[in-house]
């Protein structure tokens, strides 16, 4: 028996590419990772069965890959996809072709929630169960092993029944799950698949030498009949199944059957569901039994065609009571899917004369969105089954006080196995954990007969973001489908989570606790909290430290302290004899590092070799003397609902918030990120006054709004910190005699020092002494923070005395501050700074993808109000429709001002005829003295409705505010614009409609991890274009262009800000839809983002990446559209190329296609050059101005 | 005509014009069209340790430190795109170029550990380098490391690789020696068997407008060679080590000063850089046609007869030679 130790996703990947000759995919989480293994395998030239390398296609969306799926197997070719959640959504219409025309075809998906009230990248059955009408058979597995095993099965028996199949396994719990199975060999696979059926289905294959015709329109005679002329083979299914599952059970000794009945012979309490939730099910099941209880659970493994005999036959006759459960909802109906599949059983039993006697049946929902399902929860099922009045529909895991459908669990019971060994680690992302925790399972796994699991917690944030690792080990299987409770090993990686979090709630009594603090040993004791020495004293925990952080910094290594830590953890676990585990560790490190050179192995190894001289114990005194406690999570002044919501939800305890707690729609308020003080940096900006020119250059590039540039009164100020400094602004003269200030958020600042990077301002003396240098965070904290506190609280000076210049610009009050974006991250300046132009009015529809991760993800938001309480209000509907949700809110938008207009005109008789004059005059969006006048004006008309009655005076005063003008931009990245949203963007941009579309081109899907798209550059490695990016990026501009009506402008914020600026208010000024496309340095470029200005320089410079604005307005002045922006090339091609490890990576592997890709690139880039200087150069005759469009009501009047 | 044939570091050259290491390494193109211009040998750019660690190290922070970092991105590259980035590319290049030239490649070694010479030096050889030129690169910038010690780190880091390797080892120095003949002597002991003279560094400039140093590569000229003439006149007969000349040939009478004052071949790169491989052409014409006209049958008589031995006036090369300038000017 081969053993393995690898996650869900990779397990299920490898069965269904050896068993495929074609892949069509696209990227989504969670199941983005079966694609990409699928890719490299290929890339790899890996065969499949056959001995052929499978053709993988990334399409542009889902809905693509279905259809290309579809296509393939009309080919006769064997296919496979892997997809989730909205993804699976986008593939309905062509399954329920698939299925029409009984094809055997096998997808893998890992289950994932649909976004509703909110979108979701956990687990729940609700994506899958939203498939089951489609005609597929639907199969669910449990754990990793049966994710491979069932996968097999699936590829088999829809070639044995035509019936296609959707195979499902939990996402994130089983998809990344790492855990060790027994691997399935070639010759096993081959010993399953029947190629007989292989045959048959190549044999109807569409072919001119044999041709047929499917996809027939079909009319009212024909169609019914020939919908059920397809039963029998649903009705053979089963048996098909349980065939191949005995095929199975004989080549593997793994013995599956659709239901799977385990628990005692004569149960008469019994629980039904599938998935994970299963396992956790018959462990607990297992311990119930031991305490002599008669239970049972019931796995469903084929959940659709529902095999109504099997099910019979799995249930004891002795069953008196069923709890059914869902991990899905469905508001309004019956019960969930499997309830109701189980209920309509029983029935038909009934009906049939099978069953005499029904057993009462209740039904719950658990686990929606990989919410913890726990063997508590189970026994709670269980418990409510010996009610003599059950609740007949409930919910576990969840506090519901609302409806009350919950059930009460004890949180405290813990049934697992003392021979299975638990241990927790916090960990940083970008500290390895991780990464070495899954090489550590990997050594135990293979290494030792020990079987092993590991489940890893991510937080939502992409800068400083915090995992959490679960890992098991022990001598018996381990079914444990939920996050470890009571660990007898807790590693805490950094030394601010003992601050943060309460990371010691899960150490066992009696548990060894390992921190890396930067305090020698002796002092580690006092610098512990109050909360934290209890823990240690209460249950008796052997304490350890290390500073690991400067064991890695001696090694070479910076923060990576992964190894050092791993070594701890092996020292201290005492699972393998410490050499041997230090010789694995070693060898584990050659394998994963050695594949770049020798350098990182030799440092590494260096830091292993010096850490257990690191290592100290404590001694844990027998009584608390801290008096300190830990720093409460949010400042006592935030709101109300920050306090009672957002701070658990922050401490990572929202899961004991009851259903009342949360807002019924979906509906949270803006301006949260202030008040989560990560304290991530370890330094900081700080001014020196002395120097600084005022060029507000720091302000307009940091991605995090973490330093800002202000300008007051000077008598606002008294009372300012001491160490609050002020200069006199003289650099602007519309700015006289205001104070100016450079302010940084220490706690929100990512230290990812581009403000450093781009400040003009030297000492002479000492060039290196900038007006902004990079300090430790901890000498300027607490000052700093005190500082930007009495800053924010500071008046801002009216709106329109600040010039709209790109130096004074980032004097605007920010409404987009401190998010979770990636340090350095290019995006975020072009929203701030969107949102300094037209915060206070502002509607954005977002695509889904990084910006709506770090722009709307809980638990805090960035977007923000500023004093008047107006900001950005926002909404994310989808990937594919941003372009369209906004087209919607911008004619929704039209309809309501038109409505208050039409009531202004409906009063102007008895309205004072100055407040109409000033209701209804010009007002231009980036007019603020005029929208100042406004929206006074808009307070007159409340004071005067106030004094009138009617039911059109109410109607007015609710629509007044929509008497200044709004306006609604669409967010989104390359993805989005480029592929699965281009639709929809080239469609809002034809309409005309005064929209505008902001793209943040990183070039690549940066969101679910740089799968290539069609704004990848040629040249440039990507997933999916492992080899190097063959064709151009697709021009989007020019495209937009051609219609000739839109304002179209491709910009460069980092290196050309004045050109952002100008453009984006030339866009907004524009009377119709306009296209912005934003170049956006991410880390997927492979490059440190600090040099992003000067890179970014370079692509402006090769013409990789021109500047340009194409305003349709001049046409009416008889000037070309286009004007470029960058004319020559400055730079060679190669010279932007040669900077960002997505090229490099190409030359280093293969120089020559380095070479003629970087050649064609530099082509493309000439011949969109002469194009574009073509274009540039046009002549237009001048005509007559066109007819105004209707557009209901106009803005812009 | 003269005899132009040479045995530099014992490998019999048809040419004493050598290649020097130069970016040329990555053009075969231009690299074939020297040696059929001429070229008697190829010496490669250097293999930077430095450089493979830095890019490494970048890598690892770059791509690999941002693998397990998301719960949605796995990690921002492609999994197969695993490739070494050690000296495997450079080793290639080795090959290749050994294959494809009918001259002498010699590779050349800049390293900065102790482990990293005699590692790559034993690669490098094995990838058939014909001979190595270690790159000697220490800028000392420690006040308290003495000219001494620095000095037998370096003669010890040769030792170390000539030790290992059975290839031919030539040592390419700095011009900033304080007793340069005595250095020479150490380099001797340790088995080398030639040197290079002299290396031309980076030297960055500054830029005024920016209050910033500015870097970049700036070509030689013949101003720089009197410097390497004075060196292997001083040197010559002094070593057992046969010398080459670095830095400043750009015409035929450069490179006959340069045989003139002791060197067994001539490295010529900046005139190749700047004029193409036509450089190497007419190099080779313009000292032949020098060599001929003075009547030298072969290299071996003209090696070495302007140098502090053999040349009249041995005081020239010496101290005084600036005063009696000065003098003549007046």
């Amino acid at each position: 028996m081969a053993f393995k130790t690898l996650d869900g996703n990779e397990a299920v990947a490898s069965v269904a590419y050896r068993l495929s000759e074609t892949i069509a995919i696209y990227p989504i989480t969670p199941a983005s990772v079966m694609g990409e293994h699928a890719d490299d395998w290929a890339a790899l030239g890996k065969p499949n069965l056959w001995g052929q390398v499978p053709g993988v296609v990334e399409m542009q969306s889902e809905a693509g890959a279905a259809g290309a799926m579809h296509g393939a197997l009309q080919a006769g070719s064997l296919v496979t996809t892997f997809t989730a959640s909205q993804g699976l959504l986008l593939m309905l219409p062509n399954l329920y072709k698939i299925a029409g025309e009984l094809t055997p075809f096998c997808m893998h998906v890992a289950a994932r929630s649909l976004a509703t009230h909110a979108l979701s990248i956990f687990c729940d059955h609700s994506d899958v169960m939203s498939a089951r009408g489609t005609g597929f058979a639907l199969l669910a597995s449990g754990s990793v092993q049966e994710a491979q095993d069932l996968a097999a099965i699936g590829h088999a028996v829809t070639l044995e029944s035509r019936v296609p199949v959707m195979h499902f396994f939990d996402g994130f719990r089983t998809s990344h799950e790492i855990a060790k199975i027994v691997a399935l060999s070639d010759e096993e696979l081959t010993a399953l698949v029947p190629h007989e059926g292989i045959a048959a289905h190549r044999n109807r294959r569409m072919t001119p030498d044999r041709p047929v015709l499917r996809g027939t329109s079909q009319n009212p005679d024909a169609f019914f009949q020939s919908r059920e002329a397809a039963n029998p083979f649903y009705q053979a299914l089963p048996e098909h199944l349980e065939a191949v599952m005995g095929r199975f059970a004989g080549i593997t000794g793994r013995q599956y059957r659709l239901f799977d009945y385990v628990g005692h012979p004569q149960a008469e309490r019994v629980v039904i569901l599938m998935g994970s939730g299963a396992e956790c099910a018959h462990e607990t099941v297992d311990w119930l039994m031991d305490q002599g209880e008669k239970v049972g659970v019931l796995k469903v493994r084929l959940f659709r065609p529902f095999a109504t005999d099997r099910f019979l036959q799995a249930l004891p006759d002795t069953v008196k009571h069923l709890a059914v459960l869902d991990r899905t909802k469905e508001p309004g109906a019956q019960g969930e899917p499997l309830l109701l599949e189980i209920s309509g059983a029983l029935m038909d039993a009934y009906s049939r004369g099978d069953r005499e006697v029904l057993p009462r049946v209740i039904g719950g929902r658990y686990g929606l969105s990989s919410r913890e399902f726990t063997p508590a929860m189970v026994c709670a099922v269980f418990d409510q089954l010996k009610e003599a009045s059950p609740k007949t529909r409930f919910t576990v895991g969840v506090r519901d006080d609302v409806t009350n459908l919950s059930l009460d669990v004890d949180s405290d019971l813990d049934i697992e196995s003392p021979k299975t060994r638990r241990a927790l680690f916090f960990g940083l992302g970008a500290d390895g954990t991780v990464s070495s925790n899954k090489a550590s399972i990997k050594i135990l796994g293979e290494g030792t007969d020990l079987f092993a699991q590991g489940h890893f917690v991510y937080d939502s944030k992409k800068s400083g973001a915090t995992t959490v690792s679960h890992l098991r080990f022990g001598p018996l299987p381990i079914r444990s489908s939920y996050q470890i409770r009571q660990a007898q090993f807790v590693a805490v990686h950094a030394p601010q989570f003992l601050e943060r979090f309460d990371v010691l709630e899960h150490a066992a009594p009696g548990a060894t606790v390992l921190l890396n603090v930067p305090w020698a040993p002796e002092q580690v004791w006092d610098q512990l909290s109050v909360e934290a020495q209890r823990v240690l004293v209460e249950r008796k925990v052997h304490l350890f430290v290390i500073d690991a952080a400067e064991v890695a910094e001696k090694a070479g290594l910076e923060r990576r302290i992964n190894t050092v830590m791993q070594v701890c953890f092996f020292a201290l676990a005492d699972i393998l004899p410490r050499d041997e585990a230090i010789a694995h560790i070693k060898e584990s490190i050659r394998r994963t590092w050695g594949r770049r050179g020798p350098e990182v192995v030799r440092r590494n190894v260096e830091a292993v070799d010096s850490a257990l001289a690191n290592l100290h114990e404590v001694p844990v005194p027998g009584e608390v003397t801290a008096t300190r406690s830990r720093p409460p999570r949010v400042p006592e002044d935030a709101p109300d609902f920050v306090q009672k919501v957002t701070r658990l939800l922050m401490d990572g305890q929202g899961d004991k918030l009851p259903v009342s707690a949360f807002p019924v729609d979906g509906t949270w308020p803006t301006g949260t990120s202030q008040y989560e003080k990560r304290s991530i940096a370890q330094e900081i900006p700080i001014w020196a006054s002395d120097l600084c020119v005022q060029c507000n250059f720091c302000a307009m590039i940091c991605p995090h709004t973490a330093i800002t540039s202000k300008v007051f009164e000077p008598e606002v100020a008294k009372g300012a910190p001491e160490t609050f400094e002020a200069v006199s602004e003289s650099h602007t003269p519309e700015l006289e005699g205001l104070d100016y200030r450079i302010q940084v958020a220490p706690e929100d600042c990512t230290g990812c020092g581009l403000c450093v990077e781009v400040c003009p301002a030297k000492d002479r003396t000492q060039p290196k002494r900038k007006a902004i240098n990079m300090r430790p965070m901890e000498a300027h904290r607490e000052a700093e923070a005190s500082n930007l506190a009495f800053l924010r609280s500071l008046p801002d000076v009216p709106r329109d005395r600040i010039p709209r210049d790109f130096k004074s610009l980032p004097l605007l009050i920010p409404l987009f501050e401190y998010s979770g974006a990636c340090a350095g991250c290019g995006e975020t300046p072009y929203i701030r700074l969107l949102t300094q132009l037209l915060g206070d009015r502002l509607l954005i529809a977002n695509a889904t993808g990084c910006s709506s991760i770090y722009g709307g993800n809980l638990p805090t938001t960035p977007y923000t109000v500023n004093a008047d309480g107006r900001g950005p209000t926002w909404n994310n509907s989808l990937f594919e429709d941003a372009a369209e949700l906004g087209l919607g809110m911008r004619m929704g938008l039209n309809k309501l001002v038109g409505r208050a207009r039409q009531l202004l005109e409906d009063m102007k008789g008895s309205l004072p005829p100055a407040l109409y004059r000033d209701l209804t005059g010009p007002c231009a969006s980036l007019d603020e003295t005029a929208i100042a006048a406004r929206r006074e004006a808009v307070f007159r008309l409340r004071e005067w409705l106030a004094t009138q009655q009617g039911p059109e005076v109410q109607e007015l005063n609710g629509l007044a505010d929509e008497l200044c003008p709004k306006s609604v931009w669409v967010i989104g990245g390359d993805g989005w614009a480029y592929d699965i949203g281009y639709g929809g963007l080239d469609h809002a941009l034809a309409s005309g409609q005064n929209l505008k579309l902001l793209v943040l081109d990183t070039e690549v899907y940066s969101n679910t991890g740089g799968q290539q798209s069609k704004a990848t550059p040629m040249g440039a490695i990507a997933k999916f274009s492992a080899a190097g990016k063959e064709t151009r990026k697709k021009d989007l501009g020019l495209l937009a262009m051609s219609y000739g009506h839109i304002y179209v402008a491709q910009i460069a914020m980092q290196s050309h800000s004045n050109h952002t600026t100008k453009a984006l208010q030339e866009a907004e000024s524009f009377d119709g839809p306009a296209l912005i496309i934003a170049h956006s340095p991410c880390i997927a470029h492979g490059y440190d983002l600090v040099h992003s200005p000067a890179q970014q320089k370079r692509a402006v410079d090769s013409w990789a990446w021109p500047l340009y604005r194409f305003d349709p307005r001049r046409i009416d002045e008889g000037l070309p559209p286009l004007q470029l922006d960058s004319v020559r090339q400055k730079v060679p091609m190669k010279t932007y190329m040669q900077e960002e490890a997505r090229f490099r990576m190409l030359e280093l592997r293969d120089p020559q296609r380095y070479e003629q890709l970087a050649a064609a690139a530099s082509d493309a880039a000439r011949e969109q050059r002469e194009l574009y200087m073509q274009l540039a150069g046009i002549h237009f005759e001048p005509h007559e101005p066109p007819e105004q469009k209707d557009k209901g009501a106009d803005l812009h009047d | 005509m003269t005899d132009l044939t040479t045995r530099w570091l014992g490998l019999d050259l048809h040419s004493p014009l050598v290649v020097g290491a130069s970016p040329l390494t990555d053009d075969l193109d231009a690299l074939k069209a020297c040696v059929d211009a001429g070229a008697g040998a190829v010496v490669m750019h250097s293999l930077f340790e430095e450089q493979l660690v830095a890019e490494q190290m970048a890598a690892h922070r770059f791509i690999d430190s941002r693998i397990n970092t998301d719960a949605e991105a796995r990690s921002f590259f492609p999994e197969s795109e695993v490739f070494e980035m050690g000296s495997s590319i450079y080793l290639k290049r080795l090959a290749q170029l050994q294959g494809s030239l009918d001259v002498p490649v010699i590779a050349s070694l800049n390293g900065i550990s102790p482990g990293g010479w005699v590692q790559h030096a034993r690669e490098l050889e094995e990838a058939g380098a014909s001979a190595i030129e270690l790159n000697l690169y220490d800028l000392a910038t420690e006040p308290s490391e003495t000219a001494i010690t620095l000095e037998q780190r370096q003669l010890k880091v040769v030792r170390s690789v000539v030790q290992q390797v059975s290839i031919p080892v030539s040592v390419k120095l700095s011009p900033f020696y304080s007793a340069l003949p005595s250095f020479v002597a150490g380099v001797e002991a340790t088995g080398a068997r030639g040197l290079v003279l002299f290396n031309r560094f980076y030297q960055p400039d500054m830029d005024l407008d920016e209050l910033a140093l500015s870097r970049e590569i700036v070509l030689s000229t013949s101003a720089e060679l009197p410097l390497r003439l004075h060196a292997m006149a001083m040197l010559f007969n002094r070593t057992r080590l046969e010398m080459a000349a670095s830095g400043g040939v750009h015409t035929g009478d450069d490179a006959t000063k340069a045989i003139l004052s002791g060197a067994t071949v001539v490295q010529v790169v900046s005139a190749v850089l700047a004029e193409g491989p036509a450089a190497m052409a007419r190099i080779t014409g313009e000292m032949t046609h020098r060599l001929t006209g003075i009547g030298y049958a072969s290299l071996a008589e003209a090696r070495g007869a302007l140098s502090l031995e053999n040349v009249p006036d041995a005081g020239t090369w010496e101290r005084l030679n600036y005063a009696r300038l000065l003098q003549g000017w007046r």
